[in-house]
Formats: structure tokens, C-alpha cells, sequence
């Protein structure tokens, strides 16, 4: 029966991380709209987009490969594989066993490297450029996220996170200084993220391969934040086992922990306004360097000091 | 069973020893082919010790001065990397031996002596022996050349074992492992191996890139594959000589465009260093990564870690620690911004000696601190990382010969477009690019799970100055992960990817079927080894973890890697690989539901008209690999002070907040340090 019940529950999960990716979008759009006063696109506006691309007659540069057929799927089916292991309002899904912190972190490098290599097979100028800016960015971002994982994983004695977040949820996550700092260059980076890092890979896309890779990025970013908020806000998550009450409970804290994160995430954005290009690599450095000090303090075991 | 076995592996040694001699009196194809049935007979050889676990043997030829004869030994460890030198060393022949036309003499004397000296040394049981099949693997390499730093190589490897011997007795394995020595000759002793470690894993590139096509090796063969001339491959001349016409005549015929060959003439101003590895360089650059670098990492576990006393490990295992780290980080920051194919591949496969040395490092602080787990999730890693490396960094090889013979250049910024052309070797070095880098299902990315994961099971004591070289190692892992992963995408993205560049990019073709066949078996081989990594672990590398690592638990049989107990999780590489594919797929069927069919355009240049001669956009207008990396950081340092007034108040900018936060960083560090 508990195996039924993580497979449904995982179903579910994928479910609505896959309506949830275009709605965050969307709201997040709105929000960006309403603070600078203006009315706001309609929240139905990512889907309609996803619509109106998967119907249009896609171009195709003659030159391309398969590379370039192929690469927005392997995008999409990357993210959509971290996305099945990253919990949103339940632990021990059917692919719990599978939801190692350092592989979910590969497929989402998996997904940068298909959308680099899809715009380097363009053969133009721009997406060239783009990919190359996106390759020199990355250099910086995949190691501050993976010593911040490391970090988590070092505290939590494993790099399952389905043992992590259990961890983190009965309040033995210690030290938490170790833990603020990881959880600041983690939110670091998806601010780095946010403000645009990945600006022109898709370029040269059309139809159902740029519908694809909007959703690639849609569901990266709320990846990105159901990471973050699994990890260091796990209240209210279920276990698979206990259905139904504690499934609802799980899923009412998860829907308010992604307004809260994307509330905050649109506000600090309209405050501070987006991070310009030539800054992102500052700000991504600081986010590694506060990940490699919380792997230092928790090492030297004075993360609680 | 092993005692007859350890005579057959001496015999086969020495056999290719005797053939690399001869191979003047031997026609080309034919070395070529005994090479490959000889090394193949003792990669066989191999594997039954291996395979049912047996007990290791000794055997003493009586040659030599009294109590100096030589010993040799097969044991799990030296039976797991000869297992890699031999196979690594077939497939090279066996690419030389079907190489048309036929490889230069002095190739096929090299392949037989690099794999011969290298079998010695992995059976040697003593430091005379160890010292003798050392030299015959590096002596080759640089007898056209010669030159003192390379022939030291085995001399420091005999004055280590010297080092470690007591005193009265001879250089003997078992005499050392009887009788430890004191601490700083031990330490000396581990300086003395890295040094020759990191000689036998560095002078690779310098060999094969410093002309030595030029000087007679590359001058009598254009390469075991392809047909360009030998003097288009030797100098460099891309442009020159009679490839020019044929590859414009082939190109337009491929690509359907209408390229004029006078105006690339006209705008190939790069000629230099184009090929400049000339013949010689795959080889060189194959027998590097499959045989070399795998020695590299025996002769650490065997020196450093089995015969140095274990009192001393700890200090040497941060100094590996440390060193291999930097090497991993420098080697993959290197390979991401070189302008040649080759070289970056070079510089992607000598990072493996870096993952080698570091595993080694925390396998012996774990030892000393007495956690096998965490020992043996390092060992594994080291020996992964040999795996991974030999058999990715030698298809990757064949790879990138095949691109180089083809196209008639190694430089990035002259390829482009060549999966359209050469598809096979596309994939070989796709598949090569993949295990060298940290992405699943990669070797790579085993390897560096294995890694992490040491460090996540390993000693949490000694405060902050034993736990900072810990936490810098991790991180310098993440950042060469990402470095490798940024080369990767750049190799295959600007040279396999894209509009081709020059008419012979455009004309290229590829190998010969044999040549394509043993490309694919590799490739193939590969990804096997990145999706059932530890299954392979298991079967071939068991013996040697456990008897290295004094474990006895910590094995799990099947899919998954290392795990500390049946309760822990781990990394399931075959359920990932099914993961992503299945998700891919998922996709995949969307996408073939909605999509319709593709209008096709010309090439998109913003709105620019194309050059002329150039109807379909000129193809140097691509990337061409240059800004793969971040801008190496320059700050801004204080300079002469000025005198108060003259100095304008400046607002604070981003990278004085940036600085601070550095130095805030620096000052946390020191009171940590000062406080634990």
C-alpha cells in the first residue's frame, strides 16, 4: 500500500510541477507589473503562449543537426527529471531513493549544456555569444550550488535529500549558521538566475522547440525554489504514507511557501531592481564564497559557535 | 592459478619489449598486429585473478647482482591497472594496425615499448624492476628528443623505494612493507613519487606538440586514418596544396552552398600552430591517458599509500590532498581556453591525475584515521577515475585524430559543423567528452560522487587547520567539475556543431570501417562504464579497495556505487540514466504530437548581408570558443597613497562591497581558526 502511495504521490508532485511552472511565471510577471503600476499580463498568459507556439509552423535554420532538434527535449526532460525528485509537499516519493542533491544538481546542468549546445548548433553570431556568457557564468554558479548542497549534505550526513529535509524538519539541521549561510548563496544564485543569466539561448527557436524551452526555464526557476524552500522552510511536509489529511496539510504549506518565496523574490527585484550582466559574476562569487565558508564551518564544527 | 598466469604476463611483457626492439625488422602492419594480439592476450590474462579473487603471488627471475634480482608480483591492485594498460594498449594497436595507410615504424616501436615498460612496472615487487619498466614506457617517448628531465622520472621513483627501503636490506616490496622507516624518509619518499608522478603525466603534451612531426615521424605517414597529404597535416597549411580544391568541390557538393575557394584563400589568415602535433601527437596523446596517466595512479597507491609506513600518511595525504586539487583545477581551467582540439584533450585528460591524487590523499587521511568506509569510497573514486579516464581520454584520442587527419587542423576556430560530416567520430568524442566530464550518466560524475562522498564519511577532528584543506579540496572539485564541463561544451559545440568553418571542414569525411568500428566498440565501452559503474567497480576493482582499504563492508553489488550500509542511499546510476531518458522521452512524444513541419531558412546574421562569395553567411562569424571562461579576476590594487585633499571622494562601488565581503571572508577565517 505505502508503495501505491508514494507512486500517486509522485504523480501528484509532477502534476503540479508541471501547472505550477507556467502559473509561478505568470504571477511573478503580474507582480513585476503591478509594483511599477502597471495593470499586468493575464495569468493565463503562459499557457495561452505555450498554446499558440505548439500550433505555429516552427523555422528551422538549414544547417542545424539533430544537435539542435533534440537538444531543447533533452532540455526539458533534464529539468523535468530534477524536478521529479525535488519534494514539494511530500517525502519519501516513489523516486526518493534517486533524489541525491549532487544529481539533481547534474540535471540541471544537463539542461544548461543541451540549451548551450542547441545555440552554438544555430551557427549565428548571437546565440553563440549567448551560450558562451551563459558557459562563463556557470563556471562560477555550479560551484557555489554544489559546495552549498555539499555543505547541506556534510550537516545532514547524506546527500539524499529526502534525508536532508527530514533532517531539517525535526529540527536537527545544526549548525544553523552553517545552514543561514548556505541558504544566503543559494538564494543568492537564484537571484542571479532570475535577473536573466540565460538571456538569448533561445534565440533562434520557433514553435513547439521554444514553447519547450520556455518551460524548461519555468521549471527550473520553481525547481530552484522548491529547492530552497524544501530544504530550509520544510513545514507541513508529509510523508507519502500518511494519506489523506497530512497529504492536504502538505500541499496548503507548499502553496503558501511558493507565494512567500515568489512574493519575496518580486519584491526584492522591484526594490533593488534587476542585477546588471556585468554584475552577475560578482554576485555569483560572493554566493560561492559563502557556500565554501559554510562548508568550512561546518567541517571545523563551529557552524554553532 | 595466478602463479602460471604471472609467468604469462612476464612472458607477454616481454615479448612486446623484444618487439618494440625489432620493430625496424618487422613490416608496419604486422608490429601493429602483434602489438594488439599481445597486449590483448594480457589484458585476458588479466582478468581470471581478477575476476575469482585470487590470492597474490610472487615469481624472482635470479638475474642481476646478488640480492638484486628481479621480483614480480601480481596482486589485486597491480592486476586492476594492468587490466587498463593492457586494454588501453589494444585498442591503440589495433587502431595503428588497421591504419591506412600503415603508421610510421617508430609509432608502432613506441606503442609496443610504452605498454611493455608500463606492464613491467605494474609487476614489478621491487624498486630495480619498477625502475627498469619505467624507463622502457618513458625512455621512448623521448629518444627522439632527448632530454634529462623526462629520463629522471624513473630514477625518482628508485631513489623513493631506496628512501622507504631499511637500511641493510634491498629494494624489495615485502622488505619495506616488513620493516617501515622513519617518517621524513617517508615523506621525502612521497615528494619524491609525486614529482615523477606528475613528470610521467606532464611532458606528454610538450613531446607531441613540440615539432616532432616535423623532424621525421610525421614525415612518413599523414596518420593511421584518412587520406589527407602529409604535407597539408605536417605543416599546417590549410589552405595550400591540392586538399584546398577537392574539399570546396566536396564541401559545396555536401552542404548544397556555393562556397568560392578564392575567398577563403583570401581570409585564412591562421596557419600557424594548425596542426602542429603533426602524426605522432594521438599517439602520444592515446598512450597518455590510457596507459601513462592509469601508471601515474598505480605507482601513487603502490609507493605512497601500500609501502609508506602508516604514521606518516595523514601529512602526505593532505600534500596529495592539496596538490592533486590544484592540478585537477588548473589542468580543466587550461583545457577550457586552449585554442587546439588536442591540446584541450590533453590537458582534459592530464586532470585525471589531479582526481588520482586527490582520491589517493583522502584514502590515507581516512586510513589514519582509522574510517575504512570513507577510505574506500576514495580508493574507488581513484580508481574510477582511471578507468574513466583511460578509456574516454583514448577514444576521445582516436577521435580527434580522425578530425585532425580529416580536416587537416587541430584549431577550434577552423572546425565547425563536422557531426554533419563525420558523424561517427562525432559521436566517439562526444562519448569521450562525456566520461571526461562531471555530467551523469558520465564516468566523470561517478567519480566525483565518490569523492564527495569521501569527504562527506571522512574524519571530522582536528579542528579548522585540518578541515580547511578538506573544504578548499571540495570546492576545488566543484570548480574543475565545472571548468571540465565548460571545455566539454566548447570542444563539442564549436568543432562538432554549427556551420562548418573552412572547405576542408566542409569536405571532411569519415574513417576507414575498421577504424569507425573500434571508435564505436570504445564509445560504447564508455558509456557502459558511466551507467554501471558499480557493477565494474565490483567486478574488477573489489579485491584492490578492500585489501587497500582494510575493509571489509562498504561493498554493495549491483547498480549502485560504494555505500556505507544497505540503508543508506547512494547513486544509482542506472536509474538515473532511466530517469533522464524516460523524461527525455516523455518529451519527446509531446513534442512529436504538436510539432509541424520545419520551414527551413539560410543562416540568420541579424539582418546583415552576407560577404561576398559567401551567399550563405560566413561562417567565422560563430562562436569560436573564446569566452567559454569568466574573466580571470584583476582586482584593482591600491596604489601609491595620495595626499589627503587631492583625492576626489569616490562613492563606494559594487567590487569595493565585493572586496569587503572578501576580506570579511579572510577575518572570519582567521578568528575561526584562532578560536578552534
Amino acid at each position: 500500500m505505502s508503495a501505491v502511495l508514494a507512486l500517486l504521490a509522485q504523480i501528484l508532485h509532477l502534476g503540479l510541477m508541471l501547472v505550477a511552472a507556467p502559473a509561478v511565471a505568470a504571477v511573478l510577471d503580474w507582480l513585476d507589473a503591478r509594483w511599477s503600476g502597471r495593470a499586468g499580463p493575464p495569468i493565463l498568459a503562459p499557457w495561452r503562449d505555450l498554446v499558440r507556439l505548439s500550433r505555429k509552423q516552427p523555422v528551422m535554420v538549414e544547417s542545424v543537426s539533430v544537435v539542435a532538434r533534440l537538444m531543447p527535449t533533452v532540455g526539458l526532460g533534464a529539468t523535468l527529471a530534477a524536478a521529479a525528485l525535488v519534494p514539494s509537499f511530500t517525502l519519501g516519493m516513489a523516486l526518493s531513493p534517486l533524489a541525491d542533491v549532487l544529481v539533481i544538481v547534474a540535471l540541471l546542468t544537463i539542461a544548461r549544456v543541451a540549451a548551450a549546445l542547441g545555440a552554438l548548433d544555430a551557427g549565428a553570431a548571437l546565440p553563440g555569444l549567448a551560450a558562451e556568457n551563459a558557459s562563463a557564468l556557470a563556471v562560477l554558479a555550479e560551484p557555489a550550488l554544489m559546495l552549498a548542497v555539499v555543505a547541506l549534505a556534510l550537516i545532514g550526513g547524506s546527500f539524499n535529500l529526502d534525508l536532508i529535509v527530514g533532517q531539517q524538519r525535526e529540527g536537527l539541521l545544526l549548525p544553523a549558521a552553517a545552514s543561514a549561510m548556505a541558504l544566503t548563496a543559494m538564494l543568492a544564485l537564484v537571484f542571479a538566475e532570475a535577473s536573466g543569466a540565460d538571456d538569448g539561448l533561445d534565440m533562434m527557436l520557433s514553435g513547439t522547440s521554444l514553447a519547450m524551452a520556455r518551460m524548461t526555464g519555468w521549471l527550473r526557476r520553481l525547481v530552484w525554489i522548491d529547492l530552497i524552500g524544501s530544504l530550509f522552510v520544510p513545514i507541513g511536509m508529509a510523508t507519502a504514507d500518511n494519506f489523506p489529511v497530512p497529504w492536504l496539510i502538505g500541499l496548503a504549506w507548499w502553496f503558501v511557501r511558493l507565494g512567500a518565496f515568489i512574493l519575496g523574490l518580486s519584491a526584492v527585484q522591484a526594490l533593488l531592481g534587476g542585477v546588471p550582466r556585468h554584475s552577475l559574476a560578482d554576485l555569483i562569487g560572493v554566493a560561492a564564497l559563502l557556500a565554501l565558508l559554510a562548508t568550512v564551518m561546518v567541517l571545523a564544527g563551529a557552524g554553532g559557535a | 592459478m595466478s602463479d602460471p598466469i604471472l609467468l604469462f604476463l612476464i612472458v607477454d611483457a616481454a615479448a612486446l619489449v623484444l618487439l618494440g626492439v625489432c620493430a625496424s625488422a618487422v613490416p608496419s602492419a604486422a608490429c601493429g598486429f602483434v602489438t594488439t594480439m599481445l597486449s590483448g592476450l594480457g589484458g585476458l590474462l588479466c582478468l581470471p585473478p581478477l575476476l575469482m579473487r585470487a590470492t597474490p603471488t610472487a615469481f624472482v627471475i635470479p638475474v642481476g647482482p646478488p640480492g638484486l634480482s628481479l621480483h614480480f608480483a601480481l596482486d589485486p591492485l597491480s592486476g586492476f591497472f594492468l587490466l587498463i594498460v593492457f586494454l588501453s594498449g589494444t585498442a591503440i594497436a589495433a587502431l595503428q594496425a588497421t591504419a591506412n595507410p600503415p603508421s610510421a615504424i617508430q609509432l608502432g616501436r613506441l606503442t609496443a615499448l610504452t605498454i611493455a615498460g608500463s606492464g613491467l612496472a605494474l609487476l614489478a615487487a621491487d624498486g630495480v624492476t619498477l625502475t627498469i619498466g619505467v624507463a622502457v614506457a618513458c625512455g621512448i617517448r623521448w629518444l627522439p628528443r632527448p632530454a634529462a628531465g623526462p629520463l629522471l622520472i624513473p630514477l625518482l621513483l628508485l631513489a623513493a623505494v631506496c628512501l622507504l627501503t631499511p637500511s641493510g636490506f634491498a629494494p624489495r616490496f615485502d622488505a619495506v612493507r616488513a620493516a617501515p622507516v622513519d617518517a621524513d624518509r617517508a615523506i621525502a619518499a612521497a615528494a619524491l613519487t609525486i614529482a615523477a608522478v606528475v613528470g610521467l603525466a606532464w611532458n606528454v603534451p610538450a613531446w607531441a606538440g613540440s615539432g616532432w612531426a616535423g623532424s621525421g615521424w610525421a614525415g612518413s605517414a599523414s596518420g593511421p586514418i584518412g587520406s589527407v597529404p602529409t604535407g597539408t597535416v605536417a605543416t599546417g597549411s590549410v589552405t595550400a596544396g591540392p586538399v584546398t580544391a577537392a574539399s570546396v568541390t566536396a564541401g559545396a557538393a555536401r552542404t548544397g552552398s556555393a562556397w568560392a575557394g578564392s575567398a577563403w584563400a583570401g581570409s585564412a589568415p591562421e596557419t600557424a600552430n594548425s596542426c602542429e602535433s603533426g602524426a605522432g601527437s594521438w599517439v602520444a596523446a592515446a598512450l597518455g591517458a590510457g596507459v601513462l596517466i592509469p601508471l601515474g595512479g598505480y605507482l601513487l597507491l603502490r609507493v605512497i599509500a601500500d609501502l609508506s609506513s602508516s604514521t606518516t600518511q595523514t601529512g602526505c595525504g593532505f600534500v596529495l590532498l592539496l596538490a592533486g586539487a590544484a592540478v585537477a583545477v588548473i589542468q580543466a581551467w587550461r583545457a577550457a581556453g586552449h585554442p587546439d582540439i588536442d591540446g584541450s584533450l590533453v590537458r582534459l585528460t592530464q586532470r585525471q591525475t589531479g582526481l588520482m591524487m586527490a582520491s589517493t590523499g583522502l584514502a590515507l587521511i581516512a586510513r589514519a584515521a582509522d574510517l575504512p568506509d570513507a577510505a574506500a569510497f576514495a580508493l574507488a573514486a581513484a580508481l574510477l577515475s582511471a578507468i574513466g579516464g583511460a578509456a574516454s581520454g583514448v577514444v576521445a584520442s582516436f577521435a580527434v585524430h580522425a578530425i585532425g587527419a580529416s580536416t587537416g587542423t587541430y584549431r577550434l576556430s577552423r572546425l565547425g559543423g563536422l557531426i554533419h560530416t563525420m558523424p561517427v567520430a562525432s559521436a566517439a568524442l562526444a562519448a569521450g567528452l562525456l566520461g571526461l566530464s562531471a555530467v551523469p550518466p558520465g564516468v566523470g560524475f561517478a567519480g566525483l560522487w565518490l569523492l564527495l562522498q569521501s569527504i562527506l564519511s571522512g574524519p571530522r577532528t582536528g579542528g579548522l587547520l585540518f578541515q580547511l584543506p578538506l573544504a578548499l579540496t571540495a570546492g576545488a572539485l566543484a570548480l574543475s567539475a565545472a571548468l571540465t564541463t565548460a571545455g566539454a561544451v566548447r570542444l563539442a559545440g564549436v568543432a562538432l556543431l554549427g556551420r562548418p568553418r573552412t572547405p576542408q571542414g566542409a569536405g571532411a569525411h569519415e574513417s576507414k570501417p575498421p577504424s569507425r568500428l573500434i571508435l564505436l566498440t570504445l564509445a560504447g565501452i564508455t558509456v557502459v562504464t558511466g551507467i554501471l559503474p558499480g557493477a565494474l567497480l565490483w567486478l574488477i576493482a573489489s579485491p584492490a579497495i578492500r585489501a587497500m582499504a582494510g575493509a571489509a563492508s562498504g561493498m554493495r553489488v549491483g547498480l549502485t556505487l560504494l555505500v556505507p550500509s544497505s540503508t543508506s542511499p547512494s547513486y544509482l546510476a542506472l536509474p538515473v540514466f532511466a530517469l533522464l531518458a524516460l523524461a527525455t522521452g516523455m518529451a519527446m512524444l509531446l513534442a512529436r504530437r504538436t510539432r509541424q513541419e520545419a520551414k527551413t531558412a539560410g543562416p540568420w546574421s541579424d539582418g546583415m548581408e552576407p560577404p561576398p562569395g559567401l551567399p550563405f553567411g560566413d561562417p567565422a562569424a560563430q562562436s569560436v570558443g573564446a569566452g567559454f571562461l569568466p574573466a580571470f579576476p584583476a582586482p584593482a590594487w591600491p596604489g601609491p597613497p595620495r595626499l589627503p585633499g587631492f583625492a576626489p571622494p569616490r562613492p563606494p562601488s559594487a567590487t569595493a562591497v565585493v572586496w569587503l565581503l572578501i576580506a570579511a571572508f579572510a577575518a572570519l577565517l582567521l578568528a575561526l581558526a584562532l578560536v578552534g
